[in-house]
């Protein structure tokens, strides 16, 4: 046998593990999205924004410290207004970035209401709300979907993800083999619903919703997600075409699983430390954003490394076992 | 060597004429960087016009460029999206009302006559003498030096007036403009020559009020009504924020990733740390060049970019060395950490190439930006990592033996014992192994 079976992690040896691992990581998101997909309104597993569902964002920014009382009573003086059921929240921003004049905004202030049409006065009675309740709040974005043009979005982005699926599959299938396309697939499945999950999760303990830009995160997951699994599939595929008489094929998966071990960590790595730095010290309307791509990118790796290559395995294993079963004459 | 050369002075040209345009062209940034606002209109089908042909759009488009332009605001944007809807961007206007007020009104000019309704009140009854048949009009003022609008017919229009006028003697002509009553003169004689004056009635019109409705009159009436489907505007100060927020995200980000890769990698990592500086400046170039215009989005996808630009390097360095612990010298095992690396660069940089294909083909204009970004950053991470990490490594290495392993990470004593890889005839003679 030679060094390259040397490893430090055994994949195939604890396949069930890993499996099982997957299984606990992706557990509570899913229960949040059945739940949340009965208890929801339109039985969305998610907390939608307006980009889906039409609606008005009004976001005023606030230098002046707000607590939870001055939301409460603004939303009572925003219900008497004649506002219907608008939603309040205070979005923090970072306050020691830049001094000068213009960049001072200490909090973000933002309501959330029915699509205000053209022909409403909806903005102007907010406003006069929370010039009422605050210090000179300065409004600094407003937008507005209105309702047909949010279903038409939420088509297109299934459509997409859809596509983006079927584009996948067959560039692999022409690479590789259906199978390893299979696998690849059912990789950015346990990444999607990983991220879904957690994002259904946040929903419903922080509120956390959905906009345009997540459809565009979680696509960003697919695209790594499947660029750390060719790169074990890649050596796999090298490996074979070497050793595939010296070795098993579960050692050949181990042994490749190794061999790429390194530069997956790595690659990782400097991924997301490029994604916490835009977490931490970027802009307040990405954060959610690049929050998706940053579980994305660890659950990718995670995928990549113990869940793809374990499913090639099993795979292989199953199609051994059916020939040796059913040609027996042909080994002798 | 020659060749090895020949390719670095090409790099020196590019990165010059990189720097160059970097330094011309402006950078075009999105809406909710610099602040302004955006608009989807969607065309709404009248009893005149019951379907909106792509004729009927671009007379729409059109009209709403002219009105978009007369707000004398650089960098406007009037784009059709789908098959009946329009795109508009106004940098700066972060006034809905007063970017609205272009956009949202039909611009409706009519004149009206006096007539009674069932009960015996007074109302207006169309006279079919309508904007239509207005061939131009201009702000002036009458003679007490109240600002008027004065108007000029075209032919037909010029002969509906007068027909009209002279009827309507002695009687009221009411002149509306986007439904409201703007003056009703009593018509004292028939008026030919098909010149009128719109005043403001008594309290007469403001400069600007006058000014604006000549602007939008000149502009021509919207063909069909639109409805605004989405719209939004952000202020300049949000904009000015996050710019500076994602420059020091960015600068942080990419300065710990540059120091892991010296510290993991050492030579090679100094190597790929300035293979992504040219990096960087080459797709901004490239970005400035196209133009391409810098959205949140597209800069998240820009710094996502960089990513894997890394990643590329990563996986040659990890192959090198690989090569290098087999015993392989330098020329070889760069050679061949390239070319073994490159499917797995090629692979999976076409996955990604495919998912921005269809972000930017379904996805709304935040999405496209990403996608575009990160797709230009994948095509030429790749020219990168390939062409100019090589050739800088094949200059500083040279072709000897290893003689400092430190300068890979590598340790003297792990030389010589990984795996070997049995290279077939064709490879051998790629990768240029002589043994």
């Amino acid at each position: 046998m030679t060094d390259i079976a040397k490893h430090v992690i055994d994949i195939v040896k604890y396949r069930v593990v890993w499996l099982c691992i997957s299984a606990i990581l992706l557990l509570p998101g899913t229960v949040a999205l059945i739940y949340s997909a009965i208890n929801n309104e339109h039985h969305v597993p998610l907390k939608v924004g307006i980009d889906y569902t039409g609606g008005t964002i009004l976001q005023y920014g606030v230098n002046q410290k707000i607590d939870n009382n001055d939301i409460a009573k603004t939303r009572t003086d925003l219900e008497k207004a004649g506002i219907e059921t608008p939603l309040l929240q205070v979005v923090h921003a970072n306050t020691n970035v830049e001094k000068s004049e213009k960049n001072n905004l200490q909090n973000i202030i933002s309501i959330r209401t029915k699509f205000i049409g053209e022909n409403s006065d909806g903005v102007s009675k907010i406003t006069e709300v929370l010039s009422k309740d605050y210090n000179n709040p300065e409004l600094i974005s407003v937008s507005s979907v209105g309702p047909t043009l949010g279903k038409e979005l939420f088509k297109n982005s299934l459509l997409a993800l859809g596509l983006a699926f079927l584009g996948i599959v067959i560039y692999l299938s022409i690479r590789f083999k259906f199978d390893y396309a299979m696998a690849a697939i059912l990789g950015i499945a346990h990444d999607v619903l990983f991220v879904v999950g957690a994002f259904s999760l946040l929903g419903i303990f922080y509120n956390v919703q959905i906009d345009g830009l997540f459809i565009t995160a979680i696509l960003t997951v697919v695209g790594f997600s499947v660029h750390d699994t060719i790169v074990v599939f890649d050596r796999i595929r090298e490996n074979l075409r070497y050793y595939s008489k010296k070795m098993s094929f579960g050692e050949i998966v181990d042994a490749s699983v190794n061999q790429t071990l390194a530069r997956s960590i790595n690659t990782s790595l400097t991924t997301l430390i490029t994604l916490l730095a835009l977490y931490f010290f970027g802009g307040v309307t990405t954060k959610d954003f690049v929050l998706a791509m940053i579980l994305g990118i660890a659950i990718g790796t995670y995928s990549s490394i113990f869940f793809c290559s374990v499913l090639v395995d099993f795979w292989e294993d199953k199609k051994n076992n059916k020939t040796s079963a059913s040609k027996p004459a042909a080994l002798v | 060597m020659k060749n090895k050369i020949i390719m670095f002075w090409a790099i020196v040209i590019i990165v010059i004429a990189s720097i160059a345009t970097i330094f011309v062209k402006p950078t075009k940034l999105g809406l909710d960087l610099v602040g302004g606002s955006r608009l989807v209109i969607e065309a709404e089908t009248t009893k005149a016009i019951p379907q909106i042909t792509q004729d009927v759009m671009n007379r729409l488009q059109f009209a709403i460029e002219n009105r978009v332009n007369k707000l004398g605001v650089a960098e406007t944007v009037v784009q059709q999206i789908g098959e009946k809807r329009l795109l508009i961007e106004i940098p700066n206007v972060t006034d809905l009302k007063e970017a609205k007020a272009f956009l949202g009104e039909t611009a409706q000019l009519e004149f009206k006559k006096e007539g009674k309704g069932p009960n015996g009140e007074q109302i207006w009854i169309e006279t079919g003498l309508t904007g239509q048949d207005l061939a131009k009009s201009t702000l002036s003022t009458d003679s007490t030096g109240q600002w008027v609008v004065s108007l000029e017919f075209n032919g037909a229009g010029s002969k509906k007036f007068a027909d009209l006028t002279r009827d309507l003697v002695g009687q009221q002509m009411a002149i509306f403009f986007d439904g409201e009553l703007q003056s009703a003169p009593v018509i004292r004689e028939p008026i030919y020559g098909g010149k009128a004056q719109i005043s403001g009635g008594d309290s007469g019109f403001e400069y600007s009020e006058a000014e604006r409705m000549v602007n939008l009159l000149n502009a021509g009436a919207l063909p069909v009504p639109a409805k605004i489907v989405e719209e939004n505007t952000v202020g300049p100060t949000l904009g000015a924020d996050s710019i500076a927020k994602s420059k020091v995200a960015g600068i942080i980000g990419l300065s710990i990733v540059m120091l892991f890769m010296i510290a993991y990698y050492r030579l090679p990592g100094l190597i790929a740390d300035i293979a992504l500086l040219i990096y960087s400046l080459i797709l901004f170039a490239l970005f400035k060049a196209i133009p391409v215009t810098l959205t949140l989005a597209g800069i998240a996808g820009f710094i996502l970019s960089i990513g894997m630009a890394v990643d590329a390097n990563i996986l040659i360095f990890e192959r090198t060395k690989e090569e290098l612990r087999a015993g392989r010298n330098l020329f070889t095992a760069i050679n061949s950490g390239f070319d073994r690396a490159f499917t797995s660069i090629f692979d999976s940089n076409m996955t990604t190439i495919i998912t921005c294909v269809i972000l930017y083909l379904l996805g709304t204009s935040i999405v496209k930006g990403f996608a575009l970004t990160l797709a230009l950053g994948v095509i030429v991470s790749m020219f990168s990592a390939i062409t100019i990490t090589k050739n800088f490594m094949h200059l500083i290495f040279g072709t000897g033996e290893l003689k400092y392993p430190q300068l890979f990470g590598l340790h003297k004593e792990e030389i010589g014992k990984s795996f070997e890889a049995t290279e077939t005839k064709r490879e051998n003679a790629r990768f240029g192994i002589l043994d």
